[in-house]
This record gives structure tokens, sequence and C-alpha cells, in this order.
């Protein structure tokens, strides 16, 4: 029974909400309806408030389309599922409300899903169900009468299977057909009393609020599963509905019922009744799944794998990446020699070659290894193994007061610290949230990644150490371990301190493990590449630029080339803040470097590489980067300037330092405001001067600085 | 009343099935366990246990909880 009560609009352009439970493949469909025309802002992979894309219909519509976070339910726990709920029921004066939903479901976990999917019918809103992972269902021996379940549901079922395209055009038309939403009488029944007291309460509300019936519905069920003193509190309603409220609580309560829980379970009384009219199971579900749990969780082993699966990710990103970076390096040092043999010697020679070229090869050489990265993050999250590792380090997050759940934003800060602090948004609790946020920048990101390769390629010895561990690769290792050991630290010090909370509650969906879907990853890291070929593109060309010709001016007379820098701009920068960096036996050189990288991190490597290509005259010199600062002496006492304690201390400084403008804009975005943003600047700045200085002192102690 | 069970979710024997009868924890938290399907009535499977926590099938999906959670969901013998 339809009605024209809730009409799509006609017109040619329409706002489509795709959403649904986390883990449903919805991001997967996404891509797929947008394709590469969506509009993410800098950081791809993790699902942002504002992810759109545009979706051409035929017939000459053209749609926007909204990828709302992961929800359960309209009742909004986290911080996530609030944007989802305020968009969808139009309360988001940022975003207009949609004109049709399509919900993700997943036909292997239908019932679940299902839970969602009742209060958006009952909300009125126009609905498209894109039952998902058809392809999983059936290997499951999960056989879903897709008519029968549009009958029930009131509402068009398109079967897809979002990870290989299929169904697509199904949905693209259910789209162009859907013109309103079912009006049918609610499917599912609570019991009489309870019935009665809602229908009342709804009455009144849409009296007292002007609200239509199914708005009014859904405000009833939350004031009536809502906690006594909860309504006390509440401001959005009036006074008289307040005091209803409380009656219809007392009243209930009085009769036995259990408020909270009785619309939960009429709600899932209906779906089983709906499951057992359209599902059937052909076989027993395989236990497979189980018994590969108990392997990854096992109390001993679980822990075991986790560290094993790290070791090798982290050898495999040394040794399988050499080949590529040196293929770059090459491709730059090839380029400099075609510039520089067509170009007349002078300034602007020595601009585009050792400034612009120069600095922009020296991070980019490094893609190879940070798409490395990338791709094993990815697929470690596709196969499901994310979650377990989560489970697995519940214990461990418990320690210093958070639980699992921060796992997952931490994990991924390895890549970038912005995603990993905008995936905070499920975790429910605030303080914990807010703890996770502050410390994700240890975790040493991509950014770092040149820095650490720069000084291990200078100063650590490939020596092999317990037979089949490179020394190279173990020191990488230690780098992320510090930035890991430091996070868990501080975060456990800010729960005793500033946000003292109280245990928090673990839970967490696992998802079922699938194969990885390689073509998922693969377009990710396209992303990622380009996002980092850009920014290389961008802002490091024109650091690199700049810098240049900081270090270049004033332009001294007679002299060499290091008496050139000395005197120069950036040379006199350098030298003023040596005296603050000294203790941690850093020059001004280092010094320049680490003023520079407040932009990006990585631009330290190519600050590195302009310093020297001007500070050695010419340019395509056989010496890498790395040889030179390892072979750099002081010119008064002819000692190294540099040794692997350096090395050593500038890695320590970069693991634990804020240099990131990009991740303190997200702070404040985050965090409503500059209070925390500021309080990480200032921890991180201290304890990595501290942490470098002991570092330092200690290695000199023990002998290592000469 | 209905008879009180005082078996809770942790006591379950990996493998068995067992039907909710109340959940203790807070509010706030009982209310998150409801909608992910931890419902009074619901049936739930232990599938593992370790570190401290458990995983669970209910409603055909995994769910990870830790121990606290787990013991205050109190539990009664499938049959």
């Amino acid at each position: 029974m339809r009605s024209k009560v809730r009409r799509v609009p006609e017109e040619r352009h329409l706002h489509i909400a795709l959403v649904g439970n986390p883990n449903s493949g919805k991001t997967t469909l996404f891509n797929i309806l947008t394709g590469l025309r969506q509009k993410v802002g800098n950081y791809p992979g993790v699902t942002v408030e504002r992810k759109e894309g545009r979706l051409r219909l035929g017939d000459g519509v053209v749609a926007t389309l909204l990828d709302l976070p992961g929800t359960y339910s309209l009742y909004p726990g986290s911080p996530d599922e609030q944007i989802a709920t305020e968009i969808l029921l139009g309360h988001a004066s940022h975003t207009p409300a949609p004109d049709i939903v399509i919900c993700v479901v997943d036909a292997s976990h239908l019932e679940r899903n299902l839970y969602f999917v009742t209060q958006i019918i009952d909300r009125h809103l126009p609905l498209i169900i894109a039952l998902n992972m058809m392809d999983v269902a059936e290997q499951s021996g999960i056989i879903i009468d897709v008519r029968s379940l549009a009958h029930e549901l009131d509402a068009p079922v398109v079967p897809t299977v979002a990870s290989r395209g299929e169904g697509i055009d199904q949905l693209k038309a259910a789209v162009l057909t859907t013109r309103t939403a079912s009006v049918r009488a609610r499917g599912w029944h609570l019991p009489d009393t309870v019935e009665r007291e809602t229908e009342e309460l709804v009455g009144i509300l849409r009296e007292a609020h002007s609200l239509t019936a199914p708005q009014a519905f859904h405000e009833a069920v939350g004031l009536l599963t809502a906690e006594s003193q909860d309504i006390d509190h509440s401001t959005r309603y009036h006074r008289e509905v307040l005091a209803h409220v409380k009656r219809d609580h007392e009243k209930l309560d009085f009769l036995g019922f259990d408020r909270r829980s009785v619309f939960v379970e009429s709600r899932y009384g209906w779906i089983r009744e709906i499951c057992t009219r359209t599902v059937t199971h052909r076989h027993a579900a395989a236990g497979w799944s189980d018994r590969i749990d108990r392997v990854l969780t096992h109390r001993r082993w679980g822990v075991v794998i986790f560290l094993a699966l790290m070791a090798v990710i982290f050898q495999a990103m040394f040794s399988w990446s050499i080949p590529p970076m040196e293929w770059i390096g090459n491709m730059f040092d090839r380029l400099g020699d075609v510039v520089a043999a067509s170009m007349p010697p002078g300034d602007m020679r020595d601009l585009i070659v050792k400034g612009a070229i120069g600095g922009v090869a020296a991070v980019v050489t490094f893609l190879p290894q940070i798409l490395a990265l990338f791709f094993f993050l990815g697929l470690l999250e596709d196969t499901g193994y994310m979650a377990r590792a989560a489970f697995i380090m519940d214990r461990i997050m418990n320690r210093v007061g958070l639980h699992g759940k921060s796992f997952i934003p931490l994990m991924s800060s390895f890549a970038c610290a912005i995603p990993g602090i905008m995936a905070t948004r499920t975790i429910e609790n605030p303080r914990d949230r807010l703890a996770t946020m502050l410390v994700a920048p240890l975790m040493s990101c991509s950014a770092r990644l040149p820095v650490y390769a720069l000084m291990i390629a200078a100063f650590i010895p490939s020596t092999r150490v317990f037979g089949f561990l490179s020394l190279p690769a173990l020191t990488m290792t230690s780098m992320y371990l510090l930035g890991l050991v430091m996070a868990l630290l501080v975060a456990w010090i800010f729960k005793k301190t500033l946000l003292k909370g109280s245990a928090p509650a673990f839970i967490i969906e696992l998802p079922p493990y699938r194969v990885p879907g390689v073509k998922s990853i693969f377009l990710l890291m396209w992303e990622r590449a380009w996002a980092f070929l850009k920014r290389a593109g961008t802002i490091i060309l024109a650091a690199s630029i700049v810098l240049w010709f900081l270090a270049s001016y004033p332009k001294v007379d007679g002299g060499d080339a290091a008496d050139q820098l000395h005197r120069s701009f950036v040379g006199q920068a350098g030298q003023l803040i040596e005296p603050v960096i000294r203790p941690l036996g850093f020059d001004w050189k280092i010094g320049v470097g680490l003023v520079s990288s407040l932009i990006q991190r990585e631009v330290f490597v190519s600050t590195m590489g302009t310093i020297y290509s001007i500070e050695h005259g010419i340019a395509g010199e056989e010496a890498t980067l790395a040889e030179r600062l390892r072979s750099e002496r002081d010119a008064a006492t002819g000692l190294r300037s540099y040794t692997p304690l350096t090395g050593i201390c500038i890695m320590v400084y970069y693991v634990l330092a804020m240099q990131c403008f990009s991740t303190i804009a997200v702070m404040r975005r985050e965090t409503n405001g500059w209070k925390w943003p500021l309080v990480q600047i200032g921890y991180m700045t201290g304890l990595a001067y501290v942490v470098t200085f002991i570092v330092f002192r200690t290695g000199l102690a023990l002998g290592y600085g000469g | 009343m209905t008879h009180q069970s005082s078996l809770s979710l942790l006591d379950v024997p990996i493998g068995t099935r067992v039907r909710i009868r109340q959940l203790s924890s807070r509010p706030e938290i009982s209310a998150r366990l409801r909608e992910l399907g931890f419902c009074e009535n619901a049936v739930v499977r232990c599938v593992t246990k370790g570190y401290g926590n458990i995983i669970c099938e209910v409603y055909n999906t995994r769910i990870g909880l830790n121990a606290g959670l787990a013991r205050g969901i109190l539990v009664a013998r499938f049959d």
C-alpha cells in the first residue's frame, strides 16, 4: 500500500544517502557507483562525514551520493552514528535531507542488518535495499527469496555483489523508479499496553511539536526507552511532554515491562518472522571460520602471530622496495643531467636542477616503500584480520585504560595520523576518544619513513643479526615500536590524570574472513600514490625552491660552496637555533631540516638534499645523499660531523615530535577548539626533546659518539 | 518473577548455545548490546574465549566482548 505522502522531487538532481551497518560493503558499493567522481577531501580510505560523489543514472538524472558512516541504529551511540542519524533525519544544517536512502544490507547477516532497516522504514524514508554480498551468502548456504523479502519490507530489494560490480545497473534503475516511501502499517508489534502508551505519546508529540506521524513515532520510542534521569535533563521537548513521558516510564516499569528491551525485542520478533518466511539454509555453516578465530585469538599464539606478521611486513617493505627505489633515483639523476646539459650554467640552472629536482627526487624515491605499507595495511583490513588484532590488543589497551577499539585508529596512523584521528569517531566514550586522538601522531606515519630510511641508509651498516634479520630492518622496526610504546605510555598517563574515566566497554563486530579484494586495495594505493605525488609536485617542490633561494642568497664573493651555505639566510637561521639543539647532538644544518619539516615531515629529506647539492657544487655527483651525510666532516677538526648516534637521535626526535600542520588542523576540527591541539604540540615537543637528549647523552657515555 | 539464572555468558562452554535472560550492565551499555542483537530471548553461541575476552555469535553475526560485559549478560541453557 503506497501513498503519495512522501514524494521524491521530480527534478533532475537527486540527493541520495548511502547507509548501512559497518562491514556491509557500503564503501565498495559507493566506489563502484561513483567511480573516480568522488570528493573525499585529502584523506581517502576512511569514511569521512562528507564523502560525496556524483552518479549518472540515465534519463538525464544526476545524483549526489553521500556515503554516511556505518550505523547500527538511528538512536546513535558514537559520534559517527550521530552524524549519520542527523543527516538522515534532516536535522543537519550543513546537509539537506536525502531524497532517497539506499541501505546496504549484508545478505550473509540478514537478521542483524534488518534491525536498522526497520528503523528507516518506520521513519517513512524512501528506501531501496541493496542486498549486498550475495556471493558470501551463497557460499554459506544462505538462500534468500528476494521478491518475498521486498514484499515483506514493502521496499525494492536489489541483490548486489559490489566487489564484482554485479547488480549495479538494477540498483540505478530502482533509484529512477522509486518515488515514494512505503506508508504501510508497522510490521512489528509491541505488547498491547506498550502499543497504547506509545500511540498516545505520539499524538501528544505531534501536537506539541508539530511533527509528522513517523517523526513523532521515532521520538516517542527514543523517549520511552531513555533513562528517567535523562528525561529530566532534556531541553528538546516541552515540559508537559516530558511530564507525560515520566508518567509512562513509571506505568510501564510498574507493569513489569523492561522498557528498554521491549522495543528492540519486538523489532527482532518481526525480523525473525521475515527471515523464517524468506530465508532458507541449504546446509549447516562450515565451522572453519570458528577454528581460524580460535587460532588467531589464542592466548599465546595470537600475539606471536601478530608480531610475526608485523616483522614480515617490515622486512618486505625493506627488501622488496629497493629495486624500484633505485630505479626512481636513477630516473631523477638522468633528468637532472639532461636539464643541466641543456641549460647555461648559472642560477637558473642551479635552481631547477639542485633546488627543484634535487629536492623532489629525494622524497619521491620513497614512494615504493609507502605503497608497500598501504598495500599490507589494506590487506590486513580487507581479510578481516584487523578486527581480530583489535581483539587481541584489547587486553594490552585495557592496561593503559583504553580498549581494543582504539587499536584500529592507531594502526591506521601508521599510514597517516589524519585518517587515524578521524577513525576515532567510532569510539563512544569521549574521553577514550580524546586520549586516542592525542597519541595517534606518535604512531610513526608514512611521512617519517623517508627520514628513517635516509638515516638508516647513511648510518646503519647492513649487517645481519640472528642470521636472517638485517640491522637496518631491525632499526626501522625499533623506531616503529618506540612510537607504539610511547603512545601507550602517554595514553596511560592521560587516562590517569586529565582524562580519568570508567572502565571502557569493549564491543566489536568481527567481520567474516574473506579473500581480499585486490582491486580495491590497488585503488586505494593508487589514490595514495597520487596524493603523495601531488604533494611532492606542489608543496615539496615549492618548499625546495624557496629553500634553494634561502640557501643561495645572499651571495658570497669568493669562498667555496660550503662557505656560501654558511652565510646564506638559511645558514644564519640554522645557526640561530643551533644553541637550542646542540644538547641533542644536532648542528645547524639539521636545525634547518627540522624547521622545514613543519610543513611536511618528509621535507627534511629534500632539505638535506638541497643543502648538500648546493654545498657540493656540482649536480650529478656520484655520491648519494646518504653517502654525503656519512662522509661529512667538520672543517675545523677533520672529524666526522655525523655519527650513527646522530642518525639515531634524529630518528628518535622524528618519532616523537609534532611536525605536521595538517594534523594540528584536523585535531582542531575534531575537538572543536585549540586547547587539545596545543596540548598535543606541547607534550610531543617536550617529549621529543627530553628523550632525544637522554638517548644522545647515554650514547656518548657509552662511547658511541666518537 | 522468572527463575533467576546466575549463569553468565562468560561461564558458557565453547560451542554451546544459550538464550539470553537478562542484561545487567549499565543502561547505555545494555542499550548498545541490545541493538547489536544481544537482546532478551536471543540465542547466542560461544565461539572462543581468550585474553579475558569472548567471541560469540548472535543472529549470525560474530561479535567480540570483554569479560566484564560478558559477565553482565545472564543466560539460560537453550533447549
